[in-house]
């Protein structure tokens, strides 16, 4: 079975790696695919500076569900409003719920409390994916924010259970965080660049999958690689930067190759701004390269 | 020369992710030191290429490390890393031993003191006083950490001290269900629904390890409050820059004016804005082939990126782009070359 075949299997697709990566763009280009096979896809982004829009020639969400094309809609979500929400529905009395919401000690601990922003992001797709009949999508594909180190989103669920033992909080989260470790109907799709900090951290976080929850990612994309230079080129300045550059490009990936064994795609650097047309080019070229 | 490139005294360098913020802080760090400057460069998770072109390793973790002396000037390295600062902030700074241990054995701290929100933030700001205050440098150059959410540490100073004067402090040190105090009926009710709310919503035990750790660390929250203050002037001061460093191209153009925009709401001194790994014009001789197209292409776009920052940014001067490297420094040899490219890079 192909890597993209295994993906589709997947409800939850988790989309992550290093800021500057390529993971919106990897967001939009694996919505494409999914809804191409017929599935009802939301991408989800968490990001308030939104690009996602960009990346397939939509409008921006602003918080809303807007549709990016056939079985396709993406949404742009802040977690904070994610909480209140949650609040307002525990909380039945207006009046009370919003006065938790607009204090002080609410805020820092929405701030504050560790992991519960990501477990609210996570949450709201779970629940998304468990509306039973009434479900409004077949899958749900996050791009995951630019953090420093982008497991801390996929442990948050755990890590906010065990804290918060006993609490409804943590109840909630501990269920999120057994589905999230449901290698069957969750993933984690990766974006790199055949770069050493970027490989370095891919690298990391394929450790840390391992150890924490005790999965695999479902696939690894290297975007952005530099063409093989021409045989004979001329030793201009340029011909040589072409050439370091996918000299680096092949070094790097061959470190990540050597550590990871499972499906590792390459993307070409195209000579195209971002917009629909780059995502549907780049999403021909990697369903021609998963075999 | 680029103007102002080594302008101040504390040169804070920001901006996004992946853009080379760690690698031209490192070069501009070099820079100073070879002109005969005391100077600190102190950078978090370093790529171990960078790492092994200053020739530092682990031991920077703990106290700087000399990367090189050339006459008067001098290079030091150190590298960040939150939750071992915040331990020696701890060990230093508790009235007593048996208040460190309480606190180095609370479960809220062990889970979760290193992944809390603003944590990172907050010990790059208390490395910065430690360091700032031995008076060893004459100009420290700090990296950040490539958050694209905001500029977090320049708020750290303020969210320490709102927090350590916050009610939900204030609370945790003097709880409402501490039944050794008198409370009158009504407010026994109240804090009792209270109570059982939040302990319905997320769990008693997590409350009463926060509010331990809360306690134990109480003692030392006035050296925080103090400390804060300090580095918020020093953010402020006016020997102290921002240096910006962009991605090229109009993609990355929103991210650069984020950070300016916020660097100008909160009133800190911008310097130079640098734009690095700009693509070289292969010109009309190179041909057509694959890989000169995309250059050709590429040269266009982060050209387009300059010109939409420099319409954004009318009047600005110090502008620069920084051209991508064949291959990213190895060593200082290499190091010194990319500063030297960085200064006389042409600004507008």
């Amino acid at each position: 079975m192909s890597a993209l075949e295994r993906l589709a299997e997947r409800q939850l697709l988790v989309v992550t790696g290093k800021g500057g990566a390529g993971k919106t763009t990897l967001t939009a280009i694996l919505g494409r695919l999914m809804a191409g096979r017929g599935k009802r896809v939301l991408l989800l982004e968490v990001d308030p500076r939104e690009s996602l829009h960009q990346a397939l020639g939509t409008c921006p969400s602003g918080g809303a569900v807007v549709p990016a094309g056939p079985g396709l809609a993406i949404q742009n979500l802040q977690p904070a409003a994610v909480i209140e929400a949650l609040v307002r529905e525990k909380v039945p009395i207006a009046y009370f719920a919003r006065k938790i919401t607009e204090s002080v000690a609410f805020r820092q601990f929405v701030e504050g409390a560790p992991g519960l922003k990501e477990t609210a992001l996570l949450g709201y797709a779970y629940r998304i994916l468990q509306g039973g009949r009434r479900r409004e999508a077949d899958m749900v594909i996050v791009d995951a924010p630019a953090t420093g180190h982008s497991a801390t989103m996929l442990a948050a669920p755990g890590l906010l259970a065990q804290a918060s033992q006993g609490g409804q909080l943590g109840d909630m989260a501990a269920e999120l965080a057994g589905y999230l470790a449901d290698g069957s109907r969750c993933g984690v799709a990766l974006a790199t660049l055949a770069e050493e900090m970027p490989v370095q951290e891919t690298l990391e976080l394929i450790e840390l999958l391992r150890v924490q929850q005790g999965t695999r990612p479902v696939l690894v994309v290297a975007n952005g690689m530099y063409p093989v230079p021409p045989a004979g080129a001329a030793p201009t300045p340029c011909a040589r930067l072409l050439a370091a550059r996918r000299r680096l490009n092949e070094a790097e990936l061959a470190r990540l190759a050597a550590a990871w064994d499972g499906p590792l795609l390459e993307l070409p650097l195209l000579p195209m701004d971002r917009g629909p047309a780059l995502a549907q080019a780049l999403a021909g070229l990697l369903a021609g390269v998963d075999r | 020369m680029s103007p102002g490139l080594l302008a101040g005294r504390l040169i804070v360098v920001v901006g996004g992710g992946g853009v080379g913020k760690t690698t031209l802080a490192a070069a501009l760090a070099l820079g100073s030191a070879r002109q005969g400057h005391r100077t600190l460069v102190m950078t978090i998770d370093p790529s171990q290429r960078l790492k092994d072109a200053l020739g530092v390793a682990q031991e920077a973790r703990d106290e700087p490390v000399r990367v090189m002396a050339e006459g008067p000037g001098f290079l030091d390295a150190a590298l960040l890393d939150a939750k071992r600062t915040f331990d020696r902030l701890i060990r230093n700074y508790a009235p007593d031993p048996d208040s460190a241990r309480r606190i180095f054995s609370n479960r809220f701290y062990q889970d979760m003191a290193g992944s809390l929100s603003g944590i990172l933030e907050y010990m790059a700001m208390e490395r910065l006083f430690e360091v700032q205050a031995s008076g060893r440098y004459e100009r420290i150059i700090l990296d950040t950490p490539p958050t694209r959410q905001a500029l977090d540490f320049l708020q750290a100073p303020e969210r320490m001290m709102n927090l350590v004067d916050s009610q939900a402090i204030r609370f945790a040190l003097d709880p409402w269900w501490d039944d050794a105090r008198p409370k009158n009926l009504a407010f026994r009710i109240v804090a009792k629904g209270a109570m059982e709310l939040s302990d319905r919503l997320i769990g008693r035990r997590f409350l009463l390890d926060v509010v331990e750790f809360i306690r134990a660390f109480a003692p030392l929250f006035d050296g925080f409050r103090s400390r804060a203050e300090e580095v918020r002037v020093l953010l402020k001061a006016e020997g102290t820059r921002f240096l910006l460093v962009a991605g090229p191209g109009p993609d990355r153009v929103p991210d650069a004016m984020f950070f300016l925009r916020k660097l100008k709401e909160t009133g800190h001194r911008l310097g130079p804005v640098l734009v690095n790994q700009v693509h070289p014009d292969p010109g009309p001789a190179a041909g057509d082939d694959e890989g000169v197209a995309l250059l050709r292409y590429l040269a266009d776009r982060d050209q387009r990126g300059l010109a939409l920052l420099r319409s954004l940014l009318p009047g600005r001067k110090g502008i620069a782009a920084v051209g991508l490297e064949p291959v990213p420094p190895t060593d200082l040899l290499t190091l010194g070359q990319l500063y030297e490219k960085m200064a006389s890079a042409r600004t507008t």
